[in-house]
């Protein structure tokens, strides 16, 4: 179980705003901050990690005191034992694959546990190259397999796959679940992507400006209510033309372009670059096998 | 979108579906949905909710007669039309709410639809969706 | 030939000595440098980089003024650690030292300061400490400015003339260096010695920059 209270300033684009969140997360849960960028999820992600002190704060892990600013405890990020992704992979440039492994085994740890490694996600064929021949999906998975390997006992996420293309994104995503299912892990994601939330995570919460507006699982946050269409996509418009009576709406839902008709109620409240939700009954579509 | 209120006054259901009775007003209308009392909490006799469908998915019928599957049926009057080339919006009384369908113009021709018209609005139970607001 | 090599050999000694006195105490400085956030850190940039815009004729004077027996630091020098550091090698190194500290303070500082935040962050949560990060993560990841600053460093001691002359003089075997050396017999007009000397650091001096340019294309830049 992880306890924290975080309170801190921070200077975003708007100037000042107060970080002020409290989170609880069960052992190996799965949850995910999710809002727009600049609303302290990264801060609130580094404070866990003590790569940043909040003014006023309080950590508790497993009963375990990591932060307490009231009795002066901060415990130095080299003794919290997490494993953390970083955006932009942060793979030492002078290691090989499996370097960068090796360098991360904890003093007493068993050498056999990088292997283990990268056995269990198929990098052994890598393991002798420089980070800098790799692409970007081999990269994080580098980076996933090099957090894991120092015995974490949370994995702290930082919107590790937002510099990705969506195909690879949704192969990563599969590779972390399977990985936090197999180590039992309790994981925290970072993320701005409603698909990778409702994917990954049990639990979302929901920032704003620097505090936790809404929580649950990702069905009810993203839902708003309870609508029981299970055929729900959200999107940003990108067009809308009149036709007769009625209205083509065009819509971006993740990398695909779709098409729907809408009524004039409908769209009355929407322009271009709305985000909106579109729901259809799950006995609506029609499912087509495609040729391999 | 066309919404009606209404309380939920039974429930069917198997492991993966249940079909869901709304009282609006005297009438009752049905819905199927891939979910169950078991996975979405508020599917519960008495919760107030409201039911969703799509004008286009709104059919009208004039002098209907004999025997037919469909479980929605609303005695409607027509209020207005907007006549389109190929389609058309039929504005709908229905005991004071106001329901929209969208058929071919052609169907308006067929049906001789005009104004002040007593016709019957036909929705298939599983194109309504059911909204709950907690 | 033996006294005709006696300048170079000298010159090389001071060089060598002070690139790697240089090395130990600049690189360190870069880190901190780099890191530092107190207030007073523009002031301390602009002292670093003094020597490239003073002449070096300003510097070597203060600095013989300051080593001199009767100034209140050559006497406190004498007492503590009987160094005489007017007209002595040891007193070239010191000022050489000073005088080369921008050439490698600047491209390591640079370096340092351009590694992404992030490759620190990551080995920290590894569990590693300053030392081990320092030493297993940031220099190797520097390695290119580290070469840069060494040899610039290096090399601007072999060249340096002014600092030299006004603290160390001309003494043959002590301060007698090649640059000095060829002033020297220019002035007497022995040419052909002067353009040996001359023609030695010529080539030299060629030779480590081309050195430096061929491996620097080779080690790939660490954090690309």
């Amino acid at each position: 179980m992880i306890c924290a209270s975080i309170d801190k300033c921070l200077h975003g684009a708007d100037g000042e705003f107060r970080l002020g969140a409290e989170l609880e997360v069960a052992e190996g849960e799965f949850v995910a901050l999710y809002g727009p960028s600049g609303v302290g999820k990264t801060t609130l992600l580094r404070c866990l990690a003590g790569l940043e002190q909040p003014e006023r704060g309080l950590i508790t892990v497993n009963g375990e005191s990591w932060l307490d600013t009231a009795q002066g405890i901060n415990l130095a990020p080299q003794l919290r034992r997490v494993g953390y992704m970083f955006q932009d992979y942060a793979l030492f440039p002078n290691m090989t694959v499996r370097g960068n492994l090796e360098f991360a085994l904890r003093p007493d740890a068993n050498k056999k546990r990088v292997s283990e490694l990268l056995d269990l996600m198929e990098l052994g064929a890598l393991q002798q190259r420089k980070p800098e021949t790799l692409s970007g999906g081999q990269k994080q998975r580098v980076a996933l397999a090099r957090a894991l390997a120092s015995e974490p006992r949370m994995l702290l996420l930082d919107e590790p796959l937002s510099a990705l293309d969506a195909e690879i994104r949704v192969r990563l995503q599969d590779e972390i679940l399977r990985l936090q299912k197999h180590f039992g892990i309790t994981a925290i994601i970072v993320s701005h992507d409603v698909g990778e939330v409702y994917k990954l995570a049990q639990r979302v919460m929901v920032m704003e400006a620097g505090t936790i507006v809404r929580q649950g699982t990702p069905t009810a946050v993203f839902c708003g209510g309870q609508t029981s269409g299970k055929f729900a996509f959200t999107g940003h418009i990108l067009e809308i033309e009149a036709m007769d009576v009625l209205f083509s709406l065009t819509v971006l839902v993740g990398s695909q372009i779709v098409r729907v008709v809408a009524s004039r109620d409908e769209v009355q409240q929407l322009q271009q670059g709305d985000r909106v939700m579109l729901v259809s009954k799950a006995f609506n579509p029609m499912v087509l096998k495609l040729a391999d | 979108m066309n919404r009606l209120r209404g309380n939920i006054v039974a429930i069917d259901h198997n492991s993966h579906m249940s079909l869901v009775d709304v009282a609006v007003g005297v009438e009752v209308f049905s819905a199927t949905l891939l979910e169950t009392p078991e996975t979405a909490a508020y599917l519960r006799v008495g919760n107030a909710v409201t039911l969703l469908f799509k004008e286009t998915e709104v059919v009208l019928a004039k002098n209907l007669s004999g025997l037919i599957s469909l479980r929605n049926r609303f005695s409607v009057t027509v209020i207005s039309i907007e006549r389109g080339a190929i389609l058309s919006a039929v504005t709908l009384d229905y005991g004071g709410e106001s329901l929209v369908s969208v058929i071919t113009t052609r169907g308006v021709d067929r049906l001789q639809l005009a104004t002040g018209d007593k016709v019957e609005a036909l929705v298939k139970a599983n194109e309504v969706v059911l909204s709950h607001e907690p | 030939m033996s006294h005709e090599l006696g300048p170079l050999l000298l010159t090389f000694r001071l060089a060598s000595v002070t690139t790697v006195i240089l090395f130990c105490i600049g690189v360190p400085f870069a880190w901190w440098l780099a890191n530092t956030r107190i207030r007073c850190k523009p002031a301390i940039e602009a002292m670093v980089s003094m020597p490239l815009v003073l002449p070096p004729s300003v510097l070597g004077f203060y600095l013989l003024l300051a080593f001199s027996p009767e100034h209140w630091f050559g006497q406190w020098l004498d007492r503590v650690a009987g160094l005489r550091l007017a007209f002595s090698f040891e007193g070239l190194v010191v000022a050489s030292i000073i005088f080369s500290f921008p050439f490698l303070v600047h491209p390591v500082q640079a370096a340092f300061q351009s590694l992404p935040r992030s490759l620190h962050d990551a080995a920290r949560v590894l569990g590693k400490s300053r030392w081990q990060i320092f030493f297993h993560v940031l220099l190797p990841n520097i390695k290119p400015a580290l070469l840069s600053g060494t040899v610039l460093a290096f090399a601007h001691t072999v060249g340096e003339f002014g600092v030299v002359l006004m603290i160390g003089g001309n003494l043959p075997g002590q301060t007698r260096v090649a640059s000095i050396a060829i002033y020297d017999e220019v002035e007497s007009l022995n040419y052909a010695a002067a353009n040996f000397y001359a023609g030695v650091l010529f080539v030299l001096s060629f030779l480590i920059l081309l050195l430096v340019y061929v491996v620097n294309r080779r080690v790939p830049n660490g954090h690309g």
